[in-house]
C-alpha cells in the first residue's frame, strides 16, 4: 500500500512538471515614446510646488544645510538638511527638462531643456525665477531618452521614458537577449557619481558655492559657470550672479560625461578617457592632456596629485571593464596610471582624503583607505541597496541610489552609521 | 516553531530506527552508491512574443551517496553530486535515503527507491561577465535496480526525476535597468553506477 502511494506520488511529481525546463526571464527596460513640447510650454512650466516623493532621483547638490535632489527631467526636490538625522522636504521646484544644478550665493542655476535658468533661492518655500539664457543647449539626454531643440519652429522633440516589465520564457541559457543590445552604446547614464567641489578647493572669487558631484555636468569656478554637454563645454559669465551671460563654447570631442574642477584645473570625464584642462584663464580653458582608457563610463575625482577614476561597464556604458584606476597627475601634461583595482560595477565616487567612497551600483557602497595609492584597503562594504552617488561632507556622507537617499556618519570609516533615509518610490521592481 | 517540530520528528526517526534494528542481529554498516549518467529534458522558449521553439537537452550528471545501512532495506545518508547544465555547473548537496522495495524471485536483483533533497550550489560555476548564477532547492525521487549479491559490491541502474531550481542575474542591455532569470530544471536522469 505504502509503496503504491510512494510510486503514485513520484508519478504525480513528474506529471506535474514534465521533463521540461522552465526558465522565465523578467526584464525591465526603458521604452521611448516621441513627444513634442513648444518652447513656451517649457518656459511657463517652472513653479514651486508642494513637496513630493522621490521617484527617479538624479544628481544631488548641497549648500548651507540645504539639499537639492534632482528628479530626472521633472525638477528639484528642496530638502532642509540642517539636521542630517531628520531631513525635511520643503518644496518641489518644477523645472521641465532639468538634470543639473549649481548654486552660487543665493542663486541656483539649473538647466531646463534648451535654457539655463537662474533662481533666487533665499526663501526655499518661494523660489523665484530671475533670469534665463535662452536656446543655449541644443540637445541632450535624460535617462536614455534624447531631446533636441528645433529653434526655427520653437519646439522641443523629446522622448518620453516609460518603464516596461516583461516576462519571457527563455531556453535557460545565458545567451538570450531579447532585443536588448548588451554592447550597444549611445546613451550615457544621467545618474552617476558626485563629488565635493567646494569653493575651498581654490576658487579665487569670494563667493560661496555649493557642493555637487563627480557626475555633475555643471560646475562653478571664479566668475564662470561651466556646463558640459556630450561634445562641448559651454561657459556662462556670472560676474553678476543673478544675471548669467552666455560665454565661450569649447569643442571637446565626443562622449563627454562629467566635469570636476580641482584647483585651477578642470578634469573632464569622457567615454574614451579623462581630459585635463588648464583653467588659469577661467574664460578660456585650454586642453593640457588626455588620459586614455577603455571605452566605459568613468567619473573622476582628484586629490593632490592623484586622480581616481572608476570605469564601469553594462547598462548604458560600453565595454567590459569594472575597476578603479589611480592616476598620477603630478605632471598634468602626461598623466600616468599607477594601479588598477578590480571593482564589481563602480558608479560615483567621492574622496575625503584618506577616505575614498565608491558606489558599486547594485552591490552597495564600499569605503576605502586611500592613504597609499599602491595599496588601497577596503574598510567596509555596505550591501542591500543600490548606490549611485556619494558626497562626503567632512563628517556625514550623502548617498543617492535607486532605493533612496541615505545619510551616513563616517567618523569611523570602518563602521558607517546610518543617520537617515528618504525612500524612493520607483516605477519598476527592485533588482 | 514549525521548523523545530519537523527537526524533532527527524531526530526521533534517526534514534528510533536503530531501536527497531535491535530486534534483528543486523548491525548498521557504511554504504556507498556512486553513479554517473545523463539528465534528459527539453525546453520550450519564446523566439519572440508570439512564437515558441523547443530544444532538447542532455546534460551529464554524477553523484555519490554515502550513508549508513540502518536496516537491511534502509540506508540514510548524504548525496553530493555535480550537474553540468548548459549554462550552469551546479553541485547539489542533499540528504538522501535508499529503500529496497523487493527482491524478485530471491535472485541477485533488488529493486530500490531513492529520495534526495537539498540545495544545489553554484560554487563550481564560472559566470561570463555580467552574469551571476545562483543555485537553489533540488529534489530527486527515483527508482533503480541493484545487480549482485547483497553482501558484495553491486552494479546499479537507476531512473530519477530531478527538479533543480536556480536563478541568475543577467547583464543589462543599453536600455534595460533590470534583468533576472528564474530557472527550474525538470529532468529525467538515467544513471549507471556501483554500490557497496
Amino acid at each position: 500500500m505504502r509503496r503504491t502511494l510512494y510510486f503514485l506520488l513520484g508519478v504525480l511529481l513528474v506529471g506535474l512538471n514534465g521533463c521540461t525546463d522552465k526558465c522565465k526571464e523578467t526584464r525591465t527596460f526603458r521604452q521611448f515614446t516621441p513627444r513634442t513640447f513648444t518652447v513656451a510650454q517649457i518656459r511657463q512650466g517652472v513653479q514651486t510646488e508642494q513637496p513630493r516623493t522621490l521617484v527617479n532621483p538624479g544628481k544631488i547638490y548641497t549648500k548651507d544645510g540645504f539639499l537639492l535632489i534632482n528628479e530626472i527631467k521633472e525638477g528639484i526636490h528642496v530638502i532642509d538638511n540642517r539636521n542630517p538625522s531628520a531631513p525635511k522636504t520643503v518644496a518641489f521646484l518644477r523645472i521641465p527638462g532639468n538634470g543639473d544644478m549649481a548654486i552660487r550665493n543665493n542663486i541656483l542655476y539649473a538647466d531646463s531643456f534648451m535654457d539655463l535658468v537662474a533662481f533666487d533661492i533665499r526663501d526655499p518655500q518661494n523660489i523665484r525665477e530671475l533670469n534665463r539664457v535662452t536656446d543655449v543647449f541644443q540637445n541632450g539626454q535624460f535617462d536614455g531618452g534624447y531631446w533636441s531643440l528645433n529653434a526655427q519652429q520653437e519646439i522641443i522633440n523629446d522622448q518620453k521614458v516609460e518603464y516596461v516589465t516583461q516576462t519571457v520564457n527563455t531556453d535557460c541559457e545565458s545567451s538570450v537577449n531579447n532585443g536588448g543590445c548588451t554592447n550597444c552604446f549611445w546613451a550615457t547614464d544621467m545618474r552617476g557619481g558626485i563629488q565635493n567641489f567646494n569653493s575651498a578647493t581654490g576658487s579665487p572669487a569670494p563667493s560661496t558655492n555649493g557642493t555637487g558631484g563627480s557626475m555633475a555636468r555643471f560646475t562653478l569656478y571664479d566668475n564662470y559657470l561651466y556646463t558640459v554637454s556630450q561634445s562641448e563645454m559651454q561657459l556662462f559669465d556670472i560676474k553678476t550672479p543673478s544675471d548669467p551671460k552666455k560665454g565661450n563654447k569649447i569643442n571637446m570631442g565626443w562622449g563627454i560625461e562629467t566635469i570636476f574642477p580641482y584647483k585651477d584645473k578642470l578634469f573632464i570625464g569622457a567615454q574614451s578617457g579623462m581630459h585635463i584642462y588648464d583653467n588659469s584663464n577661467p574664460e578660456k580653458p585650454v586642453r593640457m592632456s588626455t588620459f586614455e582608457h577603455a571605452r566605459v563610463c568613468d567619473p573622476v575625482v582628484v586629490h593632490e596629485d592623484k586622480a581616481y577614476v572608476t570605469l564601469r561597464s553594462g547598462s548604458t556604458c560600453q565595454g567590459f571593464t569594472n575597476q578603479l584606476d589611480v592616476v598620477d597627475v603630478s605632471n598634468l601634461y602626461s598623466p600616468r596610471l599607477l594601479k588598477s583595482y578590480a571593482m564589481k560595477n563602480p558608479h560615483g565616487l567621492g574622496i575625503d582624503f584618506p577616505n575614498l567612497f565608491i558606489c558599486e551600483g547594485a552591490y552597495g557602497l564600499k569605503t576605502f583607505n586611500a592613504s597609499d595609492a599602491m595599496k588601497i584597503d577596503q574598510l567596509e562594504h555596505l550591501e542591500g541597496f543600490q548606490a549611485y552617488d556619494v558626497i562626503p561632507l567632512g563628517k556625514s556622507l550623502l548617498l543617492i541610489g535607486r532605493d533612496g537617499f541615505y545619510q551616513y556618519d563616517y567618523s569611523n570609516p570602518r563602521k558607517l552609521k546610518l543617520l537617515s533615509k528618504i525612500p524612493v518610490q520607483r516605477p519598476y521592481p527592485a533588482s | 516553531m514549525k521548523k523545530t517540530g519537523s527537526k524533532t520528528v527527524w531526530l526521533l526517526c534517526l534514534f528510533a530506527l536503530p531501536l527497531y534494528a535491535q530486534k534483528s542481529p543486523f548491525k548498521p554498516v557504511f554504504t556507498n552508491m556512486t553513479e554517473f549518467g545523463v539528465l534528459f529534458g527539453q525546453v520550450r522558449y519564446n523566439v519572440n512574443t508570439a512564437a515558441e521553439n523547443v530544444s532538447k537537452r542532455q546534460n551529464i550528471t554524477a553523484q555519490t551517496f554515502n550513508g549508513v545501512q540502518l536496516r537491511p532495506k534502509l540506508a540514510v545518508g548524504g548525496t553530493v553530486g555535480v550537474d553540468w547544465y548548459n549554462a550552469a555547473l551546479l553541485m547539489p548537496v542533499c540528504a538522501g535515503i535508499r529503500y529496497d522495495l523487493a527482491q524478485p524471485g530471491q535472485k541477485n536483483l533488488r529493486v530500490f527507491t531513492s529520495l534526495d533533497t537539498g540545495y544545489g550550489f553554484a560554487w563550481l560555476n564560472e559566470d561570463p561577465t555580467g552574469y551571476e548564477t545562483r543555485g537553489g532547492w533540488v529534489i530527486a525521487p527515483g527508482i533503480g535496480f541493484r545487480i549482485g549479491r547483497p553482501q558484495n559490491a553491486n552494479f546499479i541502474l537507476s531512473l530519477n526525476y530531478k527538479r533543480q531550481e536556480a536563478n541568475a542575474d543577467k547583464p543589462l542591455g543599453w536600455n534595460e535597468i533590470y534583468k533576472y532569470e528564474n530557472r527550474v530544471y525538470n529532468r529525467i536522469a538515467f544513471r549507471l553506477g556501483v554500490s557497496f
